[in-house]
């Protein structure tokens, strides 16, 4: 992590980007010895909507976008940069729910796709999507990822009853 | 763009009369284990009253080892945060969350010794992370009218990511908790090194 970097004063330079930067400033600190990731939190707040953190280790994987045509994004933190995530991301397909292992290599996404939520396992090195069935038949809402990505927790609703399903990975 | 993916279906067996006890045994053995397509495994749910099937959850969080699971359950009307072992179904009592219900989005380091959580507190949701280890409860109060939805804890305790809303839009926020909490450490890693973000 280069704390320097992040609070690198320059960042706020850009002239359209102080008020904005003065915003998350003051209204980001914490009372305590948290502190916001400055340059990241810059560039987060150039996109419209993001919205559904999830975070591993130096990966954050959130949903984001304009409405209607949101995206799973995945950030290395230590770099403040967005990787690429060729396959992952459709423009039918709305983003409900995303969870990222800790090498940023496997991310579980929900996605409502032609009326319909399904769950799929991404491989970013093997940029491959695969379709995990629900099974007895629900709709996946939530998920939840160990770091090493081998256990999936989703929450399923079925017949007005939402349960978690626990899934172990190869 | 990429063909999108179709459910992996079990090939067809051709199967002699030699074979087909075996053959039925061994199917029998495949249901009861819950397998799924290529080795995915669906965990029966444990014993017990407090099993994962027998009530409504929600939210699901595991910690970064797969070994706790934090979800969210009704209790006298109001969504209250539930911690326990993956595979006994035990439950961890959480007596610092009483009286803060309604809870929300919970979130587990690697061994669960911080649950990080939206709270009630004073009339809007708040975020606290509760140290199981010194059984502390820490408030991280956020200046501004901007109201907390969801958040993410990082396995090794050192980043929290926080949905915020504000003016009806959501916008996400990572802290570093480095200069305030100990890591929970990851097995394996480094304190200092550049962390468990580069596969081994």
């Amino acid at each position: 992590m280069s704390r320097p970097s992040q609070r690198n004063p320059r960042v706020l330079a850009p002239a359209p980007g102080i008020g904005l930067a003065l915003c998350l400033l003051l209204g980001g600190c914490l009372d305590n010895g948290a502190r916001p990731l400055m340059g990241l939190n810059l560039q987060l707040a150039h996109t419209a909507v993001n919205r559904d953190p999830a975070l591993s280790s130096d990966w954050l994987a959130l949903i984001g976008g304009r409405e209607g045509r949101e995206q799973v994004r995945l950030v290395r933190l230590s770099q403040g940069a967005p990787v690429p995530l060729p396959g992952l991301n459709r423009p039918d397909a709305r983003p409900v729910s995303v969870a990222v292992d800790q090498w940023g290599e496997r991310l579980a996404l929900i996605r409502e796709l032609e009326g319909r939520s399904e769950l799929v396992l991404y491989r970013r090195s093997l940029q491959s999507l695969q379709l995990i069935p629900i099974e007895p038949a629900g709709v996946p809402h939530r998920l939840g990822f160990s770091a090493d990505g081998r256990v999936l927790a989703v929450e399923v609703g079925r017949g007005g009853l939402s349960q978690v399903d626990l899934l172990e990975l190869p | 763009m990429p063909k999108r993916p179709g459910p992996f279906h079990p090939g067809s067996l051709r199967l002699g009369p030699t074979l087909l006890g075996p053959a039925l045994l061994g199917l029998v053995l495949l249901l009861q284990s819950c397998s799924l397509p290529w080795g995915i495994r669906r965990q029966p749910s444990p014993p017990g009253g407090l099993g994962l099937g027998s009530e409504s959850r929600q939210d699901p969080a595991l910690s970064g080892d797969g070994r706790l699971l934090a979800s969210l359950v009704l209790r006298s009307g109001r969504s209250t945060v539930l911690l326990q072992d993956r595979r006994s179904g035990q439950t961890m009592p959480l007596p610092l969350l009483q009286g803060q219900q309604p809870h929300s989005s919970p979130s587990l380091s690697w061994n669960g010794r911080y649950l990080a959580l939206l709270v009630w507190r004073g009339g809007r949701s708040q975020v606290v992370i509760n140290d199981r280890a010194t059984n502390r409860l820490l408030p991280l109060p956020l200046r501004g009218d901007r109201e907390a939805r969801r958040l993410s804890l990082a396995p090794d305790g050192r980043h929290l990511a926080v949905e915020l809303v504000e003016g009806g839009q959501s916008r996400v926020e990572v802290f570093n908790l480095g200069e305030w909490l100990e890591p929970d450490p990851v097995p394996g890693s480094l304190l200092q090194g550049p962390g468990p973000g580069s596969r081994p």
